[in-house]
């Protein structure tokens, strides 16, 4: 008997392995040399030329903007056309994982992995299909001839894209005069972002097995929600490889899309051919006439695509709407940007549009003076008589602004 | 092949000095022919046999017995009331009912899909339960433990066969599921090139590789719930009380798979990666969750295990 709790012994050390092994893989691998210093110009000279144009990944996208979470969809979720609003929150709230396959600036494959589902987006040259496993539906856009859209550097060689409505197309070095080198755009950038944005090359990380720079981007000011962006840039390649959008008070990132594994090898090209599977609904698509990168609406937001000065809107678009142009309040990072009640008391209206919304009428709080949508990076404030504010500022310089209009 | 007895089958015995503990060779007839089971004369090995033999009987006492073939024809009547319930009703409009349902008029094939779907939350875990819950506690409520140690098995070996036959089961189980599916999807709709979920097309037999991956990767799934279920056997000598501890353990891990105040547990249940077969019907197969799901079970297996050795070898063995 006295042997007996040796048979125990197992029991107990299998539990302790595996804890082991787990804090052992938690701690990120050292392998190989660091990288060497460099600046924060280097770096984002060295992410501004980076020449990858063939790669095969899978990214995982995080978003913890503070909004409700959606109701978790199980293996019977409903029709996956349920709106547009609904779409788009599918992005922002939750966890995404998505394979990119990417050969060359005109063949792209996205696949978003969802439970038992899965939407694609595949683009060969001219021709974007979009394909969505829940309903079986595709969709096809024949995209205009100029574009090559894709964040990528256009290769030297342009055979590749062979314009349609363009007989003979220039030579690339026509097309594109004198390209600003890397270097020259990293100095630009750093000299326009100088006085709100303090620019800092964080501690070396590893993302999807790689070591890579941390570019930094903290706001000089305390007045605004966004606390830090963070951008991984590979080391060996200079290709982005992940974005951290942290916000203040929040421990978790408010934004995260990165690569968690990445091969540089050009990916298989049957990848890119679509043909509708039997039984498919298809549906022709229209290319806008204003085509505002036209191509990926369902793109979680690759690493690289989202930049943090372009997630509050286009103001510029939204100018064109409003007859009276928007008001814009503060600078920098705590500007406030105010849109006036449309003309002849269609202001309730709209904020009744907006609040019949399921989701967004669950979202939006009272708050004195109107009506708060509220995240961790963004607020939006809907007044009682039709005006909107926008920023990426506490609430309450929503209403100080909406009050001083 | 006469093995001999190796060192650890023989320092099996060594709580011996308890007289409730009839290990020892000698206390009764290796080749007694035991009562209530069926296939007896497969389980009465001479002494001395090998693993082999031990599992092979064990093996043919497990598939031979009425309830595991009732529980697989259970298993084999969804694909076929799937089927059946699909053929009489008008189209099913696509995103209603489980995944792929909308599929099955169209091709014979999503049949086994939807079914191994449907199966995976509950069925297949109780069955699991029936044949885990049952391996140790089974012998000990029909008297026959005592029975099986007489032959110098030793415990370890009894209970890796015991666990090799539950693992037989948990392979039965999903490629039965899959191969009725198959069949009655074949008889009752037209079989064509498959739809994946990335929208590619693959032919049918490439298709059925595929079913046979999924039923792979259910196997995987059920490896951790079995290791569970034998640990839990060990426990009892009420078959019943393991087999209901083991499905309720199941679908404890399932429910709080779903609520997300636990999310830092998720990755930790060995029911979370359950719904990732579906990873096999993309195009490139994405292999990340079947070997996610491998390495997590293969963790329950060892913790299991060795909880299961520690309990099995330590007990007094009273029946």
């Amino acid at each position: 008997m006295n042997r007996a709790w040796t048979r125990w012994v197992p029991a107990a050390a299998v539990p302790a392995v595996i804890a082991a092994g787990v804090l052992a893989g938690s701690i990120p691998a050292r392998a190989g040399d660091p990288l060497p210093d460099k600046s924060p110009a280097q770096i984002l000279t060295l992410l501004g030329g980076h020449r990858t144009t063939g790669f095969s990944g899978t990214v995982e996208q995080v978003s913890d903007l503070g909004l409700p979470e959606l109701p978790a969809v199980g293996p019977t979720s409903g029709p996956a056309s349920a709106g547009g609003t609904a779409s788009l929150l599918d992005v922002l709230t939750g966890a995404h994982t998505a394979r990119i396959y990417v050969d060359g600036p005109a063949r792209l494959r996205v696949q978003v992995l969802d439970r038992l589902a899965e939407r694609d987006v595949i683009r060969r040259d001219q021709d974007v299909w979009f394909y969505n496993s829940k309903d079986n539906s595709a969709a096809h856009l024949t995209l205009p001839g100029f574009a090559s859209d894709l964040p990528l550097p256009v290769p030297p060689d342009p055979a590749g894209l062979p314009a349609p409505d363009a007989p003979n197309p220039p030579a690339p070095d026509m097309r594109m005069p004198v390209p600003p080198t890397p270097a020259d755009l990293a100095e630009t950038f750093l000299a326009m972002a100088e006085d709100s944005t303090a620019v800092t090359v964080g501690p070396e990380v590893q993302v999807a097995g790689r070591p890579a720079y941390s570019l930094e981007l903290a706001p000089r000011t305390d007045g605004t929600l966004l606390e830090k962006v963070a951008i991984a840039v590979d080391g060996q390649t200079g290709m982005p490889l992940r974005v951290t959008v942290r916000a203040r008070g929040q421990a978790q990132p408010a934004f995260e899309a990165g690569f968690t594994s990445l091969s540089l090898d050009a990916p298989d090209d049957g990848l890119f051919t679509f043909v509708p599977p039997p039984g498919a609904t298809v549906k022709e698509l229209q290319v806008p006439p204003m085509p505002y990168r036209p191509g990926m609406p369902t793109l979680p937001g690759g690493p690289g695509m989202v930049m943090p000065d372009h997630m509050p809107g286009d103001v510029n678009e939204l100018r064109h709407a409003d007859k009276p142009g928007p008001s814009v309040t503060g600078t920098g990072w705590e500007t406030v940007i105010g849109f006036p009640a449309p003309p002849d008391g269609q202001g309730a209206q709209l904020t009744d549009t907006i609040l019949k919304d399921p989701f967004l009428s669950q979202a939006a709080v009272v708050v004195p003076g109107g009506r708060l949508l509220s995240t961790s990076l963004v607020n939006v404030l809907l007044t009682d008589d039709g005006r909107i504010f926008v920023g990426m500022v506490p609430a309450d310089r929503l209403q100080a602004a909406a009050g001083a209009a | 092949m006469p093995s001999s007895a190796t060192p650890s089958e023989l320092e099996q015995p060594n709580d011996a000095e308890k007289p409730s503990d009839s290990e020892q060779p000698g206390r009764g007839s290796p080749a007694v022919s035991v009562p209530g089971r069926r296939g007896g004369s497969v389980r009465a090995v001479p002494a001395g046999a090998s693993s082999l033999s031990l599992l092979a009987s064990e093996l043919a006492t497990l598939f031979r017995r009425r309830r595991t073939m009732a529980m697989l024809v259970a298993l084999a009547a969804i694909p076929v009331l799937i089927a059946v319930a699909v053929r009489l009703s008008s189209a099913v409009p696509p995103g209603r009912g489980p995944a792929f349902l909308d599929r099955i008029s169209q091709n014979g094939l999503f049949v086994a899909v939807t079914a191994m779907l449907v199966s995976v939350p509950l069925f297949l875990p109780l069955t699991i339960g029936v044949v885990a819950g049952d391996t140790i506690a089974g012998e000990a409520s029909l008297g026959t433990l005592r029975y099986l140690l007489v032959a110098p098995a030793g415990r370890v070996r009894l209970l890796l066969v015991k666990y090799a036959g539950a693992l037989a089961f948990c392979l039965a189980a999903p490629i039965t599921v899959a191969l009725a599916g198959a069949a009655i999807g074949a008889s009752l709709f037209p079989i064509g090139p498959v739809t994946l979920l990335s929208g590619d097309v693959v032919q049918p037999p490439e298709a059925a590789l595929r079913l046979l991956l999924i039923a792979a990767y259910l196997a995987v799934s059920l490896a951790g719930l079995s290791a569970i279920g034998l640990f839990l056997s060990t426990m009892t000598v009420v078959p019943v009380g393991a087999m209901a501890a083991t499905v309720v353990v199941s679908v404890a891990s399932q429910i709080a798979d779903q609520l997300p105040q636990l999310e830092w547990l998720h990755p930790w249940l060995f029911t979370h990666f359950w719904f990732g077969f579906a990873d096999v019907l993309r195009q490139p197969v994405l292999w990340d969750s079947f070997a996610s799901n491998a390495l997590l079970q293969a963790g329950y297996i060892a913790v299991f295990g060795a909880l299961a050795y520690a309990r099995f070898v330590t007990r007094d063995i009273l029946s």
